[in-house]
Order: structure tokens, then C-alpha cells, then sequence
């Protein structure tokens, strides 16, 4: 996990689908937020095989699937859990603040 | 613009189906058609076959059509005797007449480049001291474009240098127009900064029984994408397309080769050889070739090879051979990506020759064969240097960097 330093507002909860993902750029690193389950999380938004947005993604069992070539990355770790990917994704610290997702991204 | 030639009508069937065979539109997928305007083809989105292997988000724009082309790139010709050099603006004649963009970034250099550089070799001159060609990049920040024509007439021979360096995002058209029974070689070297990218497309315009020798040497620069491509206009010409390039941690160097045989009894040979080393370098080679109907008595070849030295690189080399006469004298290609082979660097050291030392040798015989088919001396060695001194980086680097978990036999695949 990245190292915690300011956390920087994402989007509203209302822009996240219940189930889905939402692409944002924070402090130059492009990240997808993705709700599942209640529970929101902010990775890395490239697909570490193919460089593929992960924001057109599938989530389901607290993974998020690349639509391209199906790799699958666990949403709370951001390790691979089905090939092609063997490298894990970044993931970032996030806290909801009244209506708003922060997350915590490095200063550019 | 250059559509599918109609078929006139009025022809009788059998004709009307032979004028098609011997239209001269682009038959392949992946070339199809060109165009001057950059309206004519849609921002690439990286899905496209053409765009897939290239980081779209690291090309500042490029692509789409952010910047206005303010960047600063000077181009500066140090002209061997009898060769001429002159300025062109846009709606010169002798512009455009070889080449027709195929893509969207080159459609766009062609558009926007601020003066393009004509570089003339009289008829019948044979100039063996090389014109050098330096372009210089002063600042990344924003997009520049620019054109470069080489017109070889007739019956005449030359040596051009072209020299790539500095910081730029900079987007470029070459055009090589040899000239019947002409004789062009053109050594190419991209040793741009860390933080530049570089997009330009060469090609060859090859006449009756001309011969274009195209070396690329690609070193440095974040994104480098070379296309090289070569079109004959009469039997006889023979193109020979060699490259090597170094791909370091971060760096995406590409070369999209493309030869295509339109005319009867012509000959290419593309020999690529690469070497990548350190996290997300990143090597791609695409080699096409089309062999048209009309192209009978073809005989071609392309050939890649790529050595990886440590972890953590990626290499795509995607050979691709469309034949469309049976009738040819050869037509083949082979690519394969593969570790230093464990048995000769072992041979090396039990003949007391160190680990490094034996790496070095092992690339130094990798690269050789190449080097030495450059004909100015001058660059054979300053390439021979950087190439030394892109391993010994590695060496520095120690030797954590190389293969953490190697397995016992080296990989290789692809096939020949």
C-alpha cells in the first residue's frame, strides 16, 4: 500500500454505481474507485498486462475483471487472482467523508 | 484519398476482375488506406491493431490534436560537396509525391510541419562523404512536426546521417525518393533524452534497379515509433532495412517495418536485432510485408531477434506476410526473443573469461554483424560505444538485476 499523505477528494458517493467503478485523476495518477459490497477501494486504473482501463471493467466477488483479456485483480490487495496479469496493481488509501470519496495519493 | 480503385465500368466481366487484381490500392488490413488529411482518420484509442502495442497516454497529444506544434526542433544539414539543400514550404511539388501518410500522427506532421528540408542529389553523382543530417530537440513541452524529402536522381549514389537528439515531442515524415539505377543509404540515429517522444515515419520510394540501405539505431527517448516502409515503382530495386535499438527501464522503442512489393524482381532483406534491460522497457517490432500479384520473382526476408537481459521487459515482434503470387523467388521471416544462452556465456567463463566480461562479448558478437554493415566509420564506433555503455549500466546496476528466478534453460520462442 502507498504510503498515506494527504487524501484528496475522488468524487461524490452518488457518481459511484453500487456495484461499478468510477476513473478519476488525482494528483497525475490515473485510479479507478470501485464500490462493491458497500465497501470502496481506489487502485491503479491500468491493467498491469495490456495497459487497458479497468474502468470498463466487471466487478464481482470483490474482484474487478479486465473486459479485454479477463485477468482478474483482488480489489482489497490488487494482486492478480487469474492470468494473463502477474503483476499486482497499486492500491491507495480511501476514506468517505459525508457525501465524498477521498483517496490518498502521493503529491505529484 | 486513395481509395479502392472502381473498376471502370463498361469492361467485360473477365477484364473488369483482372483490373482489380492489379489495382494498386492497399490490400492489407493493416495498411489500408492513406490520406494528407488528418480528418481522415479517427484519434486512435490504443484497440487499434496499428496503435495496440504504442502508450497512447505518453505521446502529449500526438495523436489527438493537443498543441499547436510550438515545440522547438531545428533541423541543421552539414551537406557533403555536390549535394543540394533547400527549404520547402507547404504546396511545394516535390513534397508528398512518394509518400502518403497512413496514419493519423503522420497525416498530422505532414499538415502542420513548419519547413520542410529538401535534401537533392544530382543525377549521376556519386558522393561517397556522408551529408549529415542533426535534428535537434530544445524542449519536450510541445508538439513539433516537420518533413524531410531526400531525392536521389538517377543513376547517382549517397550516404546521408541522420541524427536524432535532444528533448522533443516531435512528429516527423521521411521521404526517400532513389531514382532509377540510384543507390541511397541512410543510417538513422535516434538517441533522443529520457524524457522526449519521437513519432516518423521513412519511407522509400524505390525506382528500376535502385538499392535503399536503411540502418535504424534506436538508443534513446521515452516512446521512439520508427516506421520504416519501402514501395517499388520498377523490377530490379532492392531495399535492405536493418535496425538495432536498446530498450532501457521506462523506454517503449518501436519499429513498424513495411515493404511493399509492387513491382516484379525486386528483393528486401529487414534484419532487426534488439536488447532490452530494467523494469517496463519495452521492445516492439512489427514486420510486414505484401508481396502483390504484379510482384512475381520476389525475394524477401525479415528477421528479428531480441535479447532479454533482465526482468521485468516486454518484447512484441509480430512478423506479418501477405503473398499474393505464387511465383517468387523467397519469401520467409523469423522472429525470436530469448535470454543470453546459458551454454556460451558457461564456455566463455571456463575458458577464464569473467561473467560480465563473457556478457559483454556474447552482445558485442549480437550486435556486431549490424554495426559492421554501417558504412561511416564515424558512427561505427560511437554506436559500438553506447551499446558498450548501455551494458555496463546494467553491470553497475549489479547483479540483483538479472533474472531473479532464471530458469535452467533459456526461453526462446517464435519460429523460422
Amino acid at each position: 500500500m502507498t504510503e498515506a499523505i494527504g487524501f484528496v477528494r475522488a468524487c461524490a458517493l452518488a457518481e459511484l454505481p453500487a456495484q461499478g467503478t468510477f476513473a478519476v485523476e488525482l494528483n497525475g495518477i490515473p485510479l479507478v474507485i470501485i464500490q462493491s459490497d458497500g465497501e470502496i477501494f481506489a487502485l491503479q486504473e491500468f491493467c498491469t498486462h495490456e495497459d487497458v482501463s479497468l474502468a470498463d471493467g466487471e466487478v464481482y466477488d470483490h474482484t474487478v475483471e479486465c473486459w479485454l483479456h479477463g485477468s482478474c485483480f483482488d480489489l482489497r490487495t490488487g494482486k492478480p487472482t487469474g492470468p494473463p496479469a502477474s503483476k499486482p496493481l497499486a492500491t491507495y488509501p480511501v476514506r468517505v467523508d459525508g457525501d465524498d470519496v477521498y483517496v490518498s495519493v502521493p503529491a505529484s | 484519398m486513395l481509395g479502392p480503385r472502381g473498376v471502370p465500368g463498361g469492361r467485360a466481366p473477365g477484364l473488369a476482375l483482372q483490373g482489380a487484381v492489379e489495382s494498386a490500392a492497399p490490400l492489407s488490413r493493416l495498411h489500408g488506406q492513406g490520406s494528407f488529411d488528418p480528418a481522415d482518420f479517427t484519434v486512435p484509442t490504443g484497440r487499434e491493431e496499428q496503435w495496440r502495442f504504442t502508450p497512447l497516454r505518453r505521446l502529449r497529444g500526438l495523436h489527438s490534436d493537443l498543441g499547436a506544434g510550438d515545440g522547438k526542433v531545428t533541423v541543421a544539414v552539414d551537406a557533403a560537396p555536390r549535394v543540394a539543400v533547400e527549404a520547402a514550404q507547404h504546396g511545394d511539388p516535390r513534397l508528398g509525391t512518394a509518400y502518403l501518410p497512413s496514419d493519423r500522427v503522420s497525416a498530422r506532421a505532414f499538415a502542420s510541419f513548419g519547413e520542410a528540408t529538401v535534401v537533392t542529389i544530382p543525377s549521376g553523382a556519386e558522393i561517397t562523404q556522408p551529408t549529415w543530417i542533426t535534428v535537434r530537440g530544445e524542449d519536450a513541452a510541445g508538439p513539433a512536426f516537420g518533413h524531410l524529402l531526400i531525392d536521389v536522381r538517377a543513376n547517382a549514389s549517397a550516404v546521408v546521417v541522420l541524427e536524432h537528439g535532444g528533448s522533443a515531442t516531435y512528429a516527423d515524415n521521411v521521404e526517400l525518393v532513389v531514382g532509377d539505377g540510384a543507390r541511397l543509404t541512410v543510417v538513422s540515429v535516434q538517441d533522443w533524452a529520457n524524457d522526449a517522444v519521437h513519432l516518423s515515419h521513412h519511407h522509400a520510394q524505390v525506382g528500376k534497379d535502385a538499392t535503399v540501405a536503411h540502418t535504424a539505431v534506436t538508443l534513446g527517448g521515452g516512446v521512439v515509433r520508427l516506421a520504416p516502409s519501402v514501395r517499388y515503382t520498377g523490377p530490379g530495386g532492392d531495399a535492405q532495412l536493418r535496425g538495432m535499438y536498446y530498450a532501457d527501464a521506462g523506454q517503449h522503442l518501436e519499429h513498424r517495418l513495411f515493404v511493399d512489393h509492387s513491382a516484379p524482381n525486386c528483393r528486401s532483406r529487414v534484419t532487426y536485432k534488439g536488447a532490452l534491460q530494467g523494469d517496463g522497457a519495452h521492445a516492439v517490432w512489427i514486420g510486414d510485408v505484401i508481396i502483390r500479384p504484379e510482384a512475381t520473382g520476389t525475394d524477401t526476408y525479415e528477421y528479428n531477434r531480441n535479447l532479454v537481459l533482465t526482468d521485468g521487459t516486454r518484447v512484441d515482434s509480430v512478423p506479418n506476410l501477405e503473398i499474393l503470387t505464387g511465383e517468387v523467388v523467397g519469401a520467409g521471416h523469423a522472429s525470436a526473443s530469448g535470454r543470453l544462452e546459458d551454454q556460451h556465456l558457461f564456455y566463455l567463463m571456463t575458458r577464464g573469461i569473467p561473467f560480465d566480461e563473457a556478457r559483454r562479448l556474447v552482445l558485442r558478437g549480437f550486435f556486431g554483424e549490424l554495426i559492421a554493415e554501417i558504412e561511416v566509420a564515424e558512427l561505427r564506433q560511437r554506436i559500438t560505444a553506447a551499446i558498450e555503455g548501455e551494458l555496463d549500466r546494467m553491470i553497475e546496476a549489479g547483479p540483483g538485476t538479472v533474472f531473479a528466478d532464471a530458469p535452467a534453460e533459456p526461453t526462446g520462442d517464435g519460429h523460422r
